[in-house]
């Protein structure tokens, strides 16, 4: 059996073994949180041909906000079958938090296996008042800004500041929708050209449609095992071989939004800039915060994709935006290219909370 | 064709402020902004802690403003129902006389072609004031503050309090075992769906078995009797929340359905004071009036035309475990 590389953070080897992704659309009627996450659940486990009494660990993301109904983390239980009683937890945040968390608790030793997903469907409420609820409630919450506001905010910074142009933004976006059109399960995808996109009216200022995300119901799911565990189920495991996660002032103007200092911090920490990044996967729902994080993370800054590194192969939040899932679909998507022989070494972030607040950074490499 | 349910779920919320934010509120309805000293740096709106380190600060208060300059901004060329202007406006980050970071608020600049990074800006203040963010209306181009209509003067007391009313209304579709069930009570129907791996049978339009985590389509429905044994019961008294229609202490009880292991929860009970339900009670279904013609019972969603259990006469069933049938 060949050996897990050795982690900077913690003290046994976790891998990315199996993951999965319900279709990203704008709207399913057809299922509720729970039947939408039965066949991603179902997959995740049959990749590897084991059943949910081999999970030792359940933890998943999602938020109560969305679906406007009191323990839909609960109900969703209902998608693994949870009897005999599971070791079971949630976090009110995107589905790459509950892998941390999954993570953590493998470090524990006791248990060898972990069952992480996250859910979210957008189309059922208003988010840009969902959205604002996450914001500061004395000073901010009151005036609605919407996130796609907050956004724009960001997106001047940048051009004020020289760091960005308007045509970076639809470079970002005509890359990342070209790269979905390998992608069966994005939303959003499409060959136009940087020039055609930059026609399109804003829809806030500076902020063309394009450099929007799509609004997504969708549902994804990972599992996790440790040490020898992890080779027993798949042939080449993606070593989460650095981990971390930052979370800057939720006072908006006391930060910079043109850089990102928790993910350079959350980076330095994993150990991103330790060997090449082949294939990176951001967690950037809007154009212009590609550009933040690339430069964050240490990585060359080229929307046009021309880099060393693959950014968004999947085409990225650009493509399918499903919040509570969209960061751990980055961890899926980043690890899948090492369980398919394809890379060796690949970074995924996740972010949460207003214009890239909160940031995970994992790099993940084959053995 | 795919039925939605809409609701609109209300969050009435009463936020205490606190000696910095209350000193910040009750000065905005004085008209002056207030930011917090932290060394070199004086923060708008204040904070209780450095935002890097988490220290926590003096509460050395300065006033700032009332004018400032754009440091970012955004058009909003279609307003939302919920946004601080009717007609198109600019949310900025501006940065006030004496601040060294921004405040976000919106701008009434008429058209994007009269903002810039740098433009000078002065807030409007409301009228009347109450100690909250939006005692500013917005900021508008130019050095002089305005006020919107009379002023009504400062606040006679210190804030302490702020109330922040968020409404969300979602439109959720009905999952179609949901459908099949209150189109079965409008037949006076119960019907269940059965797991073909386990075998329990779920009532209550409930599309897949929560133990083997498979989906239940229609051919999985089964027929369910209509009579049953009370298994638990609660009698809540309503406390008044905003929302509550009920005024006088009504039961819940939890029904077991004979031949059956299906219990339904949480049912209300027809022509049976709060005070006389018990424990292995045996009770029948009873339907809205009007069922065939649509209408609801008590229980509302998926359990349709049921209005609750009435009573049979029938002496008690003595079982001591029934009472741990709640589900």
């Amino acid at each position: 059996m060949p050996a897990a590389p050795a982690p900077r953070q913690g003290r046994r080897p976790v891998a990315v073994v199996s993951f999965a992704q319900a279709p990203n659309v704008r709207r399913d009627t057809a299922h509720n949180e729970v039947e939408l996450l039965l066949p991603v659940i179902g997959e995740v486990l049959g990749n590897l041909g084991i059943t949910k009494d081999d999970i030792g660990f359940i933890c998943s993301g999602s938020t109560d906000y969305l679906i406007g109904g009191p323990f839909s983390f609960v109900a969703a239980l209902d998608a693994v079958g949870v009897w005999p009683p599971k070791s079971e937890s949630h976090v009110e945040m995107d589905a790459a938090w509950a892998l941390y968390e999954a993570w953590v608790r493998l470090q524990e030793g006791d248990v060898d296996t972990a069952l992480v997903y996250g859910f979210g469907k957008s189309s059922m409420g208003d988010l840009g008042k969902i959205l604002a609820l996450q914001l500061d409630p004395y000073v901010m919450a009151p005036l609605w800004p919407d996130p796609v506001s907050l956004a724009a905010l960001q997106a001047r910074a940048l051009l004020d500041h020289g760091l960005a142009t308007e045509r970076d933004f639809a470079e970002v976006a005509a890359r990342s929708r070209r790269s979905a059109l390998d992608n069966p399960k994005a939303q959003v995808a499409y060959d136009r050209s940087a020039d055609d996109l930059l026609g399109e009216d804003y829809v806030v200022a500076p902020l063309r449609r394009h450099a929007l995300p799509p609004l997504t119901d969708g549902a994804a799911a990972v599992m996790l095992a440790a040490g020898d565990r992890a080779f027993e189920l798949c042939e080449r495991p993606a070593w989460i071989t650095g981990i971390d996660h930052r979370v800057e002032t939720h006072a908006l103007g006391a930060r910079d939004l043109t850089s990102s200092p928790s993910t350079a911090k959350a980076a330095e920490v994993a150990g991103v800039s330790a060997g090449p990044v082949e294939v990176v996967e951001l967690h950037a729902p809007f154009a212009p915060q590609e550009l933040v994080l690339c430069r964050a993370l240490g990585l060359p800054v080229d929307p046009t994709g021309a880099g060393s590194t693959s950014v968004n192969p999947s085409g990225g939040p650009l493509a399918a935006n499903a919040l509570m899932a969209g960061g751990l679909i980055r961890i899926g998507e980043a690890a899948a290219r090492i369980i398919d022989g394809r890379v060796s070494r690949v970074v995924a972030h996740a972010t949460s909370g207003p214009v890239l607040q909160q940031n995970l950074v994992a790099v993940l490499e084959g053995a | 064709m795919t039925r939605f349910v809409e609701s609109t779920i209300t969050f009435p919320y009463k936020r205490s402020l606190g000696p910095l934010v209350g000193a910040f509120m009750t000065a905005l309805t004085e008209r002056r902004i207030l930011g917090v000293r932290h060394g070199d740096q004086v923060l708008v709106p204040p904070m209780e802690w450095d935002p890097a380190t988490g220290a926590e600060l003096a509460h050395d208060l300065v006033e700032v403003g009332p004018a400032g300059t754009v440091e970012s901004w955004t058009w909003v060329p279609s307003p939302s129902a919920q946004h601080p202007l009717r007609h198109a406006f600019a949310f900025a980050l501006i940065r006030l006389d004496g601040a060294t970071t921004p405040l976000l608020h919106a701008v009434d600049a008429g058209s994007p072609s009269s903002l810039d990074v740098g433009t000078r800006v002065a807030p409007r203040w409301r009228g009347s004031r109450v100690g909250r963010i939006d005692d500013i209306v917005c900021f508008v181009p130019g050095e002089a503050p305005e006020v919107e209509g009379e002023d009504a003067g400062p606040a006679e007391e210190p804030v302490t309090r702020m109330d922040y009313l968020a409404s969300i209304t979602y439109t959720n579709p009905v999952p179609p075992a949901t459908d099949r069930a209150v189109a079965a009570t409008l037949e006076r129907r119960l019907v269940g769906l059965g797991c073909p791996h386990c075998g329990r049978v779920y009532a209550g339009g409930r599309g897949h078995c929560p133990i083997d985590a498979v989906e239940l389509g229609p051919d999985c429905e089964v027929e369910l009797p209509q009579t049953g044994t009370v298994t638990n019961f609660s009698i809540v008294t309503p406390v008044q929340y905003p929302g509550q229609t009920e005024t006088e202490p009504f039961v819940r009880a939890f029904v077991l359905l004979d031949g059956t292991d299906v219990v339904l929860p949480y049912s209300p009970v027809v022509d049976l004071p709060a005070d006389q339900v018990r424990v292995g009670q045996r009770v029948e279904a009873v339907w809205a009036a009007s069922a065939d013609e649509g209408e609801q019972g008590g229980m509302g969603g998926a359990w349709g035309a049921l209005a609750g259990w009435r009573p049979t006469g029938e002496p008690d069933v003595d079982d001591p475990d029934l009472v741990n049938r709640i589900f």
